[in-house]
């Protein structure tokens, strides 16, 4: 009787198994590649994801939480506040003619690229017609070939990362701000136009970003005579947080070299306030060079206590007006940006200042409306044909025009050389 | 109650929802969008890394903050012989030696790592496991040439030369014919996971299960009753490490990119945290805790409110350790036992106070106690 029961009841769990297998297989997946009806024979052209008749979908991915969610947080709202003012302004109207709102749905990635990889499939099935504007470098290479391979674009990245804008390596990528090595060169350039000899000790993190940075100072004042680089000393990084090492060692070891120029190519803020106030204080007084990332003078020089005279000169390369200087905040751009910000930004006690990232995503956000008014047709090939073909555009906050048209180089090519007055940075063409 | 006990303990009924999850999954694929398939495959390479950190917190009791270490070890392992043979002679024999490496080193290294760490307790262990990703990040970053360093390695679009003689750029976890890439890398990584949980519900279900819990409740008795627990602790945290290591692999067939990034000390805490809301000493807790992982912030980037993810969590975490002490996974446990209790209330029965006094006694869990599991 038992094994009766028994296999009466493995056929009952059978069956249901079975039934729920039917079931779901019945519903059988892509009903959305039925083939397009031959009705509409006027309208050629089919639209990518994530354009209508009124609206646009642009996505962002970008630490919103975490260690980086500060300067996360302005690449969205920057967008936002620009974007914000537009679509209350009716729309942006495109090249083929129509006018749409553009909506912003951004995607924390918590500088995580494993998250990052994950937002894009998540963008994917909320069809955003492009995507960008996010910061980091692995967060962005985590999705690139992703990207490529579902012809989503990716564009006007943050990161100095130069393969975003290798058109070859990256059809359908490009970077925003300048790659790491014209921030070096333009350094390198101002450094020959001195006329001077000068002897440059080098610091540098071994990685992208600071390898990046020396190639870009190397490949300027190759063959110059006046220059030599006397010594390079190197760190490896670590968590933005904590990288291990003090590099109080390496700066004295520099200082050895009476060297009178120091390259100093560290992205650990609170490494170079320590390495400003102990070359110092050990007597060596050279010129430096700092990235843009760590030249911020409430964030780095003055807590390292270092006014006008303490070095002969202080050098960080800019490519946008700082948002926190008097100036920006008194002139009508600027005011626009700040009321902008005030209104639309969704980021935590957002000021639009803290942070340039907020101002660059507000360059971005123009670079993108210059796109959008030229693409003639409403799919990504065409707003990427219009990307790519921006030239001797004047974008509200930053240095020169900015031009997208030459392979290799990311939208804003113009950076400038700033030197430290005290206060902020001015403009110079020449070191000395 | 009885009725429902009664229903819940027959083994035809469990053996029968056992084979309709198993047709789910099997069938699921093939009829889901494709962010369903990635967000399941997703969701199942974290249970597997959470899976291995169960083993070694929730069923042997040593705390180990460095997971992200072994898991990103294993990511290496597998995605850089693929990177560098496959395409070549090797083809899909890359994959294959991806896949044993990927268990194989972030085994040894656990193994050798646990020989010497494990005669350390308590804190003295947790700030020794910190320093693995600690250091595994920098060397990471140091050897760039190798590793891709910051930027990284990606393996969606690898050179390979075709039949016809001409380069073309491939993805090695690209489906054949009939299926889309999505289907096929949710296959490989289900079945990968699933072959790893029924290889730790066995393992903790037998001697070595009951050798962890008598290890986690009390060492002194463990030694008295001839099982050693330094032996036990090592092979719990080597364990551990093999399943981070084949997490690694999983996250290449799911995402075929890693990072520096991925060795990071804090995504060790993002697992264990996970661990904790699933349910650390149990089986299923580990796919609670993937999910958990993976949806909450998906759910919240849904809703355009991401920048509350932390902060939703926060709120999830205090609420499981105030409610939930044991994990989600403990979620019909405590509603039965609540259940027991208020029919106690009107209606004393022998049987059933003592089952709820036994199941209060949190402490002395038995691996027994994980049947529903």
């Amino acid at each position: 009787m038992k094994t009766t029961l028994s296999g009466r009841r493995a056929i009952a769990v059978a069956a249901s198994v079975g039934a729920i297998a039917l079931v779901l297989a019945g519903c059988a997946r892509g009903g959305g590649d039925v083939a397009p009806t031959g009705e509409d024979t006027s309208a050629a052209v089919e639209p990518s994801p994530g354009i209508t008749d009124t609206t646009l979908t642009f996505g962002i991915s970008t630490p919103l939480t975490g260690a980086t969610a500060g300067p996360g947080n302005c690449t969205v709202d920057g967008a936002l506040a620009y974007f914000g003012t537009k679509n209350a302004e009716g729309g942006i109207t495109f090249g083929d003619g129509k006018t749409r709102k553009i909506e912003i749905k951004s995607y924390d990635d918590e500088y995580n690229p494993e998250k990052s990889a994950a937002n894009f499939n998540q963008m994917v099935a909320d069809g955003v017609f492009a995507a960008g504007l996010g910061l980091g470098t692995p967060t962005n290479r985590a999705w690139r070939e992703a990207a490529i391979e579902a012809d989503v674009p990716q564009v006007l990245v943050m990161t100095g990362d130069p393969i975003f804008s290798d058109r070859t390596e990256s059809p359908v990528q490009l970077g925003l701000v300048p790659i790491y090595q014209q921030e070096g060169a333009a350094f390198g350039e101002a450094l020959v136009a001195n006329g001077q000899p000068h002897k440059v000790a080098a610091l540098y993190q071994n990685d992208d970003y600071g390898k990046g940075y020396l190639q870009g100072f190397k490949d300027a004042v190759a063959g110059n005579p006046n220059i030599e680089i006397v010594k390079e000393l190197s760190y490896e990084p670590g968590p933005a947080s904590s990288t291990p090492n003090y590099l109080e060692p390496q700066v004295t070891e520099l200082a050895g070299t009476g060297a009178d120029v120091f390259f100093q190519a560290v992205s650990v803020t609170p490494r170079v306030v320590e390495n400003l106030a102990k070359a110092a204080a050990i007597g060596w007084t050279p010129i430096w060079f700092l990235p843009s990332n760590t030249a911020s003078p409430g964030g780095v020089l003055t807590p390292a206590g270092v006014t006008e005279t303490t070095y002969p000169g202080i050098y960080a390369v800019g490519f946008s007006e700082a948002a926190a200087a008097p100036p920006f905040a008194e002139s009508e751009a600027g005011k626009a940006y700040f009321a902008a910000i005030a209104e639309y930004a969704q980021g935590p006690e957002q000021d639009g200042k803290a942070f340039p990232h907020c101002v660059w995503s507000w360059i971005g956000a123009q670079i993108l409306e210059q796109a959008f008014e030229k693409m003639t047709e409403p799919t990504r090939d065409s707003f990427l044909d219009a990307l790519y073909s921006i030239k001797g555009f004047d974008a509200q906050f930053a240095f020169g025009s900015i031009d997208t048209t030459v392979d290799g180089l990311p939208a804003i090519q113009t950076v400038s050389l700033q030197k430290f007055n005290g206060k902020g940075y001015t403009n110079v063409d020449v070191v000395g | 109650m009885k009725g429902y006990d009664a229903v819940v303990s027959n083994r035809w009924v469990r053996l029968g929802a056992f084979l309709v999850v198993l047709v789910v999954l099997a069938v699921l694929p093939l009829v889901a969008d494709p962010f369903t398939n990635q967000t399941i495959s997703h969701i199942a390479v974290f249970a597997v890394a959470i899976l291995g950190l169960n083993i070694v917190m929730g069923f042997t009791g040593q705390v180990s903050l460095g997971h992200s270490f072994f898991v990103g070890i294993g990511a290496y392992a597998a995605i850089i012989p693929i990177r560098d043979w496959w395409g070549g002679p090797l083809a899909e024999g890359a994959i294959v030696i991806g896949f044993v490496l990927s268990g194989l080193i972030p085994g040894v290294l656990g193994l050798l790592i646990a020989l010497v760490t494990v005669r350390l307790r308590g804190l003295a262990l947790a700030m020794v496991t910190i320093a693995l990703p600690t250091i595994g990040l920098p060397l990471a970053q140091k050897f760039s040439d190798f590793t891709g360093g910051n930027e990284g390695i990606s393996i969606r679009r690898l050179d390979y030369v075709g039949a016809d003689g001409q380069v073309h750029k491939g993805n090695p976890f690209a489906a054949g014919p009939g299926l889309e890439n999505d289907q096929w890398q949710y296959y490989i990584v289900i079945a990968i996971a699933l072959a790893f949980f029924a290889l730790a519900y066995f393992l903790v279900r037998g001697k070595y299960g009951r050798a962890f819990a008598i290890v986690r409740s009390n060492e002194a008795i463990a030694s008295s009753m001839g099982v050693s627990p330094y032996r036990y602790k090592v092979l719990a945290f080597t364990i551990a490490a093999v399943y981070g290591g084949i997490a690694g692999f999983l996250l290449i067939v799911w995402g075929q990119f890693t990072s520096s990034e991925t060795l990071a000390f804090h995504h060790s805490i993002d697992l264990v945290i996970a661990s904790i809301v699933g349910g650390a000493g149990s089986i299923v807790g580990a796919v609670l805790g993937g999910v958990f992982y993976v949806t909450v912030s998906q759910i919240m980037n849904g809703l355009q409110l991401s920048i509350y993810t932390t902060l939703v969590q926060g709120v999830v975490i205090i609420l499981i350790l105030f409610l939930l002490p044991g994990g989600l996974a403990s979620l019909p446990r405590t509603i039965r036992r609540l259940v027991r209790r208020g029919a106690a209330g009107h209606s004393v029965e022998a049987g059933h106070a003592a089952d709820s006094a036994s199941g209060n006694t949190k402490t002395q869990v038995q691996p027994s106690e994980e049947r529903n599991t």
